[in-house]
């Protein structure tokens, strides 16, 4: 008795000054007393985040929303003392650039952000959207989540105060298309996009490329001569790594998406995109017989075949950094920076080219994904915040510290703080046309399964093309 | 009888041998992670984790300037009296104890002669350890002196929100359930076959299906995001099990001790604290044991219940988020792992010798 109670003693005065020690987040019995506490945590919270986290002296200049909105109200101290919770996907180091850049709007509205995201968002969204406990606002990455909740009425429309006129004046068409959802009451606006990722670039160890003499490829033809260059040089030109656990194989289809762009036209890509091209056409098919010329011939990738399926995703861009590099070339969307080595240097150790045009005639086409934010709660602060997204200054956080690119029109290159951003930004301004990850939009079923899945398959040999593209389109649903 | 001992020996070397084989391989994968634990990014992706052991390997002695010697790459070259072509100078010749070695391509590549010799690997760090610990911005030192400012994880509020959610998680059932158990096992009350029953039923179902509707029930209450409501959930989840499990234990105790008791004049209550109790002690330990475990490594009941928000954030999701947006900051979740890790060993060992004996409650029933 005496032992086990004496740890059970122990383990009782152990809750007791625990729960002492909690007092914010420990809930009072009274059920609007909670909401309030947590409120106040939240606010204490935000005014303790140490402000050195934000890159400094980055002033990103007034902010100015659209005439006669909620903005200009917040602006002028209408909603202060109002807290908007956003949820989200991004965990460090992408939730704090996003609260960099929303630093701006909280200081002169007065309304507090509060964002509550973590990896689990897509799995927690949906439970909590059905038990009536949806946020107020919820960064979706992509675009095909959402259709779910316009097409059950959940979503409010953006478009009842966001014009047509001034969101014609913020975006570009392939923006506004990809936010119009059907609803119970017909197409409404689902939200509005903020920041973007671009897919379509192929990194390089800058000063061992340049002192090797090699020049940035301009045309498809010249990347494999200046691959073949590097084979007969003794060298190894591509890193190659689909392995993503779960998710194995979507780095891949990115491959897939990027060539598909550049072989065929926009029309044939939205129609494979939505189902009614199949994979087992021609135009699919030779994409991918275009990615096997550089995936399987000898000498190509670094560690061979069967290093691509094997090899993750992040720790692939690594051999470019060793001494020597061991692989020249690995394409991946700008994010991939986040995993080089912490002592690397941009427009130094490495930099970017545009993924080269296959067929002239399809010009300079960009393959990228973006985030967008939808409104679940309808009050003015949720809308002033809406609003302050449609502005590039809520994404200065990313702009100062690079690792996306602002969707917005009125974004310019000049903001960038980083210089190979800034050259980036140029480079996309000369895009001809913008295309969103097609596998995103593809339902879950494709998307985010058989395509991976028989991408993977062929990846390694398992599978010939053939039958990997005719089991993809048995997978789409009906 | 001498022949006998050696073959009982033999045995024993036999079963001790394999046994430690068999801990052995189990632990390799924990030592790896051990040791990534206190590796830097760029070490985990290139190299593998056991060359942080001294091992016998090449090294170099001298470096050639292949252009200097204005070499012909295209054929058979002689470089310090060994004459092979480039694509053989790229794998490596070797000549007794020394090889050589052409380190890069053509253009910028260089020659290395090399010898064999051991190598006392270092580039070990507590950085890991530093950021997934520490709350505030962290300075890190890399090996080419390029200084880099980090923000620390913070661990020590998420390891304080794991015991406020597993303590009191772990007594409540536990209480409750023995008052069930002794209630079900010495009581006689009407209906109490089929509230037992209906009990032992609720431990087939799965919490998964019970999710939404509790978030409902939360939300009409305010309890969502608050530790009260996850007590409760957890309360809920485990009664059913603790129940079952005390109920077998409990009414396995000797009858004449109790009926010893009830002469004497002693009330229900009383017997509860003074003789079950003391009694149940080992099959208690236990059901602690399992129950904290349980709660401390549940990520799913947390993370519906608790949900996001950083201020109540609990280890298995700070875990979790560790990583980083895309899985860049592995090299920080094997640290945070051994963190997370210490608290469960703590209970483990303070109440494992009650285990194995508590580990048989309930499974020889009369």
């Amino acid at each position: 008795m005496s032992k086990f109670s004496k740890i059970l003693g122990v383990l009782v005065l152990a809750t007791v000054i625990l729960a002492a020690c909690a007092p914010a987040t420990t809930p009072p019995p009274a059920t609007a007393a909670a909401t309030e506490a947590a409120t106040e945590a939240a606010t204490e919270a935000a005014t303790e985040a140490p402000t050195t986290d934000c890159a400094e002296g980055y002033d990103f200049g007034e902010i100015v929303g659209p005439a006669g909105g909620f903005l200009e109200k917040a602006l002028a101290g209408e909603y202060s003392g109002t807290t908007v919770t956003v949820d989200g996907t991004q965990t460090d180091p992408d939730d704090r650039k996003m609260k960099c850049g929303w630093a701006a709007f909280e200081e002169a509205t007065g309304i507090t952000v509060n964002y509550v995201g973590n990896k689990e968002f897509e799995a927690r969204i949906s439970i909590a959207v059905d038990a009536g406990q949806a946020p107020d606002i919820a960064d979706f990455p992509q675009p095909s989540l959402v259709r779910r909740f316009a097409e059950q009425g959940k979503i409010i429309d953006v478009g009842q105060f966001l014009s047509d006129d001034y969101l014609n004046q913020t975006y570009i068409p392939s923006w506004l298309e990809l936010a119009t959802m059907e609803s119970p009451d017909g197409p409404i606006v689902a939200g509005v996009f903020n920041r973007y990722s671009a897919k379509s670039l192929v990194w390089y160890p800058k000063d061992d490329f340049e002192a090797s003499g090699y020049e940035v490829p301009e045309t498809w033809d010249e990347l494999l001569a200046l691959s073949d260059q590097m084979v007969a040089d003794g060298s190894t030109p591509w890193c190659v790594g689909i392995e993503s656990q779960a998710a194995t194989g979507w780095p891949a289809t990115d491959w897939m998406e990027d060539v598909m762009l550049r072989t065929t036209s926009l029309e044939n890509y939205d129609a494979w995109v939505a189902g009614e091209l199949k994979f087992d056409s021609p135009e699919v098919k030779n994409a991918a017989e275009v990615i096997g010329e550089i995936w399987f011939k000898e000498g190509y990738v670094y560690g061979g075949r069967d290093a691509i399926v094997t090899t993750f995703f992040g720790d692939s861009p690594a051999g470019l950094f060793t001494d020597p590099p061991n692989c020249w070339l690995h394409r991946q969307a700008n994010f991939i920076t986040g995993f080089f080595p912490e002592t690397a240097k941009p427009d130094v150790d490495y930099a970017a080219f545009y993924l080269p045009p296959i067929d002239e005639q399809y010009g300079r086409p960009l393959l990228g994904a973006g985030d967008i934010y939808v409104m679940f709660n309808d009050r003015p602060e949720v809308r002033a915040l809406i609003e302050y997204f449609t502005l590039p200054n809520s994404v200065s956080g990313f702009l100062a510290e690079g690792g996306a690119f602002a969707a917005q029109k009125s974004a310019t290159p000049e903001m960038y703080s980083i210089p190979l951003e800034v050259s980036l930004a140029e480079l996309f301004g000369t895009a001809t046309s913008f295309r969103f990850d097609g596998s995103d939009l593809m339902p879950g079923e494709v998307g985010a399964g058989s395509f991976w899945k028989g991408m993977t398959d062929w990846a390694s040999g398992s599978a010939d093309l053939d039958t990997v593209l005719k089991e993809i389109d048995a997978s789409w649903p009906e | 009888m001498n022949i006998g001992r050696i073959k009982r020996s033999i045995n024993a070397l036999l079963v001790n041998g394999t046994l430690i084989l068999i801990v052995l391989l189990w632990l390799i994968p924990v030592v790896g992670i051990f040791v990534s634990s206190f590796r830097q990014r760029f070490d985990i992706q290139t190299s593998p984790w056991w060359n942080v052991l001294p091992h016998r390997g090449w090294v170099m002695t001298k470096t050639i300037d292949p252009r200097e010697l204005e070499l012909d790459t295209n054929s058979p070259m002689t470089v310090e009296g060994i004459t092979a072509t480039f694509e053989e100078m790229q794998a490596g010749v070797e000549e007794g104890d020394t090889r050589l070695v052409w380190i890069g391509n053509r253009r910028i590549g260089n020659i290395q002669i090399q010898k064999k010799d051991w190598i006392m690997p270092g580039g070990l760090t507590l950085d890991n350890y530093q950021q997934v610990i520490q709350g505030k911005n962290i300075r890190i030192t890399h090996a080419d002196g390029t200084v880099q400012t980090v923000r620390g994880d913070d661990f020590s509020v998420a390891l304080l929100n794991s015991l406020t959610v597993a303590v009191p998680s772990t007594i409540i059932p536990i209480l409750i359930a023995a008052f069930a158990a002794y209630g079900f096992a010495w009581m006689r009350f009407p209906g109490r076959r089929f509230w037992f029953i209906l009990t032992v039923a609720l431990v087939v179902v799965p919490l998964q299906i019970a999710l939404v509707p509790v978030l409902r029930d939360f939300a009409g209450l305010s309890l969502n995001g608050t530790f009260l409501g996850i007590w409760m959930a957890h309360t809920g989840f485990g009664l059913p099990l603790a129940t079952y499990l005390l109920f077998n234990y409990i009414s396995q105790l000797p009858r004449e001790t109790l009926e010893a008791a009830f002469i004497d004049g002693a009330s229900h209550f009383t017997i509860f604290t003074q003789l079950i109790l003391p009694l149940s002690t080992p099959a208690l330990a236990s059901f602690a044991i399992f129950q904290f475990l349980w709660v401390w490594n549940d990520y799913l009941v947390a993370l519906i219940i608790l949900g996001p928000d950083p201020n109540v954030r609990v280890v298995t999701m700070k875990l979790a988020s560790i990583v980083g947006d895309r899985g860049q900051d592995w090299h920080l979740l094997t640290a945070g792992a051994f963190v997370s890790m210490l608290i469960p060993l703590i209970v483990f060992f303070a109440l494992q010798r009650y285990f194995v004996r508590g580990m048989l409650a309930g499974s020889v029933k009369g």
